[in-house]
C-alpha cells in the first residue's frame, strides 16, 4: 500500500520537478520535449530550449532521485548493521573518505576515475573506522561513532590540505559547492553512474531485508537464525560504501538524507526492513528531488549547494526525532 | 620599544628627509593642496605625507602606481593576476614579488612598508596582510580600490569611469603627484571607442564549470560591456560578479561570450567547458566560436579598464556575425 503511494509520489515529483527552472518553459512543452526524446510526437521547442530540458533538467532530476535513494539505503544499512540509530555514511566517515578520494583524483585531473576513487576512499575510511572501533576491545555502537568521527576529521583535514595546496584563483568556489553537496554538474553520465550503483548495490540491499531484520536482534540471535555475522556485516557495509562512493562522486557530500529519512520511514511503517528498505529508497529519491529543486529555484538565477538545503531541513527534523525518541523511551 | 615601531620611526624620519628633495617619481605638487583625510571604504586615510615604501596587492594596485609614475615607491608586489602590461614593464622590472597570493602579515611587515594598496577589501584580513586597524596601529596606512568596497554605503551602485577617475585622484592626492596627464590619456582611449550598434548580447564568463561565475550588473564587467555596446545577459543581478546558472544562459542564447583569461582558468579551459556541456555546446556563440578574450588583470576596475574596453571593442569589430 505505502509502496504504491510513495512510488506514485516519486513519479509525480519527477514530473513536477522538471517543469521548474529559471527558463520560461511551460510544463506542456517540457513533457512534449521529453516524450519527443522517447520517440513520441514532434519536438515542441527549439533545439536550444529543448537542450535545457533534456541535457540539463531531466538528468539533474534523475540524478537527484538516484542519489537520494542511494544515500537513504546506505543510511538504513549503516543504522541496522551498527545497531546505531545515529549511524549514516557521514557519521562513520564514509562520505569524508569518498570526498577525499574524489578530490584527490579531481585535482589530478582524471574524471573517469572519480567514482572508483570515491568508492576506494569510502572503503578505506570504513575499514579504518571499524578497525579503530575494534582496536581496543569489542566493537560497540558508541565506539564505532567515535572512531567514525576521528576518521572523518582526518579525511577532512587531508582533503582541506589538498585543496589548500592546489586550488588556484577562485576555483575554490566550485570545490566548496561540491564539498557541500551540489547537483549542478549532473548530466547524463552522472545519471549513468548513480543508476548503475543503484542496480549493483542498491537493489541487492533492498532484497536483504530478512538478514537485516536478523541483525536487529543482536549478533548471537542473528547467528542462531543462520546468518554468517562477520561475512554479512562486511558484505552489507561494502555495498553501502559502494553506494556512498558512487553518490559522492556525482553529487559531493550531501548530508542528512541517509540519517533522517530511514527514521522518518520507520515512524510510518515500523522497523521491519523488508518494507523499510524500498520505502526509504523511494522517500529518499523524492526528498532529494525536491530539495534540489528548491536549491536551484529559490534564489534564481543563483543556486545553493543542495547540501545546505538538506541540512537546513534535516537538522531540525533530526532534533525532533531525538526529542520524540527520548519521550517514548 | 618593540622592534617594528623602532624601525618605523627610523624610516619615518628618513621619509621626512626624503620628502624635502624632489623625487624621480611623478610630478610633485605642493602638499598644502591636500590635507583632508580620504574616507576609503569607511577607513580614514591621512594624506599629509606622501608614502615612500608601498606594497601593492593585486594587479590593479600595481598598475595604478606605475601609471602615475610611482614605480620606485613600490617595495614589493603580491597577488599579481598576470604579467605587467608592456608599457610599464621597464618601470616594474626589479620590483620584488612578496607572495603569489595574499601575503601574510609577517611578509608584509618584513618589507617595512608605510602604505599598503590593495585591490580587494578581503586582502586586509587577519589571515592575510593584517586588518586595517592593526596595520594603522603600526603606522602603516592602507587603501583599498574604492570600486572593491563591499559595504553598501561605499560600493558603487553601478561602477562608472568616474569612479576609476576618482581613485586616480585619490591616489594622486595621497602621493602628492599630478594626475592630469593620466586622466587625459584615459579619457582619450575612452573617447576613441565606438559603441557597437548591432544590438548584441553577451555572457561575461569569468570562471566555473558546473556553476558559471559571471560578470553581473554593477561592476567592471557591466561597465566594459556598456562601453563597447554589448547587452549583459546577467545585468539583472545586482552584484559585481555572481554565481549564475547554465539554464538562464541557454535561455538567453547570447550573441557573443566574453572569456576571462586567467592562468588558473584559461580561455581555452572555458571553451572546453562550453563545448563539453551538451547544452551549452548548442549555444550560437559556442557553435560559431564567437568569443572575445580579456586578460583577468584588466577585468577588474583600474587604469587598465579603458584599455580592456578598447581591446574588447576591437575584437568585437573584427567578429564576423555572418
Amino acid at each position: 500500500m505505502w509502496t504504491i503511494v510513495l512510488a506514485a509520489a516519486l513519479v509525480a515529483s519527477i514530473t513536477f520537478a522538471v517543469t521548474f527552472g529559471p527558463a520560461n518553459i511551460t510544463p506542456l512543452e517540457v513533457w512534449g520535449s521529453i516524450l519527443h526524446h522517447l520517440g513520441i510526437g514532434e519536438p515542441p521547442l527549439t533545439a536550444l530550449r529543448d537542450s535545457i530540458v533534456w541535457d540539463l533538467r531531466l538528468p539533474r532530476v534523475l540524478t537527484a532521485g538516484a542519489v537520494g535513494a542511494g544515500l537513504a539505503l546506505a543510511g538504513v544499512v549503516m543504522q541496522s548493521i551498527t545497531r546505531n540509530p545515529l549511524a549514516d555514511p557521514y557519521l562513520l566517515g564514509l562520505s569524508s573518505g569518498a570526498s577525499l578520494g574524489a578530490v584527490a583524483v579531481l585535482l589530478l585531473g582524471s574524471a573517469l576515475l572519480l567514482p572508483v576513487a570515491a568508492f576506494l576512499g569510502a572503503m578505506v575510511a570504513l575499514a579504518a573506522t571499524l578497525l579503530l572501533a575494534g582496536a581496543f576491545g569489542r566493537i560497540t555502537p558508541g565506539r564505532t561513532v567515535l572512531a567514525g568521527i576521528a576518521v572523518s576529521a582526518l579525511a577532512g583535514a587531508i582533503t582541506s590540505l589538498i585543496i589548500f595546496w592546489t586550488v588556484t584563483g577562485d576555483s575554490y568556489r566550485e570545490i566548496l559547492g561540491w564539498l557541500l553537496g551540489s547537483l549542478a554538474g549532473a548530466r547524463w553520465p552522472a545519471v549513468g553512474i548513480a543508476a548503475t550503483a543503484i542496480l549493483i548495490a542498491g537493489i541487492p540491499i533492498m532484497m536483504s531485508g530478512r538478514v537485516l531484520d536478523a541483525f536487529a536482534f543482536g549478533d548471537t540471535s542473528a547467528t542462531t537464525l543462520g546468518v554468517n555475522v562477520p561475512a554479512t556485516r562486511w558484505i552489507m557495509l561494502t555495498a553501502a560504501a559502494l553506494l556512498t562512493g558512487a553518490m559522492v562522486s556525482v553529487s559531493g557530500a550531501i548530508g542528512f538524507v541517509g540519517l533522517i529519512l530511514p527514521h522518518a520511514v520507520r515512524l510510518l511503517v515500523g522497523p521491519r526492513h523488508r518494507l523499510l528498505l524500498p520505502l526509504s529508497a523511494l522517500v529518499g529519491a523524492s526528498f532529494l528531488i525536491w530539495a534540489d529543486t528548491a536549491a536551484r529555484s529559490l534564489f534564481d538565477p543563483r543556486e545553493l549547494p543542495v547540501g545546505i538545503v538538506t541540512a537546513i531541513i534535516g537538522a531540525p527534523v533530526f532534533a525532533a526525532l531525538l526529542a520524540r525518541r527520548r519521550v517514548s523511551s | 620599544m618593540p622592534r617594528p615601531l623602532l624601525t618605523f620611526s627610523v624610516l619615518a624620519s628618513a621619509a621626512l628627509l626624503l620628502a624635502g628633495c624632489a623625487t624621480a617619481s611623478g610630478t610633485p605638487v605642493p602638499s598644502s593642496t591636500n590635507t583632508i583625510p580620504i574616507d576609503n571604504c569607511g577607513v580614514e586615510v591621512p594624506v599629509a605625507a606622501p608614502p615612500q615604501r608601498v606594497i601593492a596587492i593585486k594587479s590593479t594596485s600595481t598598475e595604478m602606481l606605475l601609471a602615475l609614475g610611482l614605480g620606485d615607491r613600490i617595495v614589493g608586489t603580491a597577488f599579481q593576476d598576470g604579467p605587467i602590461p608592456a608599457k610599464w614593464a621597464a618601470a616594474a622590472s626589479g620590483i620584488p614579488v612578496l607572495a603569489d597570493k595574499v601575503p601574510s602579515q609577517e611578509v608584509v611587515l618584513n618589507a617595512n612598508p608605510d602604505f599598503i594598496y590593495a585591490g580587494w577589501e578581503s586582502n586586509f584580513s587577519a589571515d592575510g596582510a593584517g586588518t586595517r586597524s592593526e596595520l594603522a596601529n603600526l603606522g602603516i596606512r592602507t587603501y583599498v580600490s574604492p570600486s572593491a568596497c563591499k559595504e553598501a554605503a561605499y560600493q558603487p551602485k553601478r561602477l562608472t569611469f568616474d569612479d576609476i577617475d576618482q581613485e586616480i585622484n585619490q591616489i594622486a592626492a595621497i602621493f602628492h603627484v599630478d594626475d592630469a596627464s593620466l586622466l587625459a590619456e584615459q579619457h582619450a582611449v575612452l573617447a576613441a571607442i565606438r559603441k557597437d550598434t548591432r544590438g548584441l548580447s553577451a555572457l561575461w564568463f569569468s570562471s566555473g564549470s558546473d556553476i558559471p561565475y559571471v560578470g553581473a550588473g554593477i561592476g567592471p564587467p557591466q561597465l566594459i560591456l556598456d562601453t563597447v555596446g554589448l547587452r549583459n545577459i546577467a545585468a539583472d543581478v545586482k552584484d559585481t560578479w555572481a554565481s549564475y546558472n547554465w539554464e538562464s544562459v541557454i535561455a538567453a542564447n547570447p550573441n557573443v561570450i566574453v572569456l576571462v583569461d586567467a592562468s588558473w582558468s584559461t580561455a581555452e579551459k572555458k571553451i572546453g567547458v562550453l563545448e563539453g556541456n551538451p547544452a551549452t555546446a548548442k549555444l550560437d556563440a559556442v557553435k560559431n566560436h564567437r568569443y572575445l578574450i580579456i586578460p583577468f588583470a584588466s577585468s577588474e576596475a583600474g587604469v587598465s579598464t579603458v584599455d580592456a574596453a578598447a581591446d574588447l571593442s576591437a575584437q568585437l569589430k573584427a567578429l564576423n556575425l555572418g
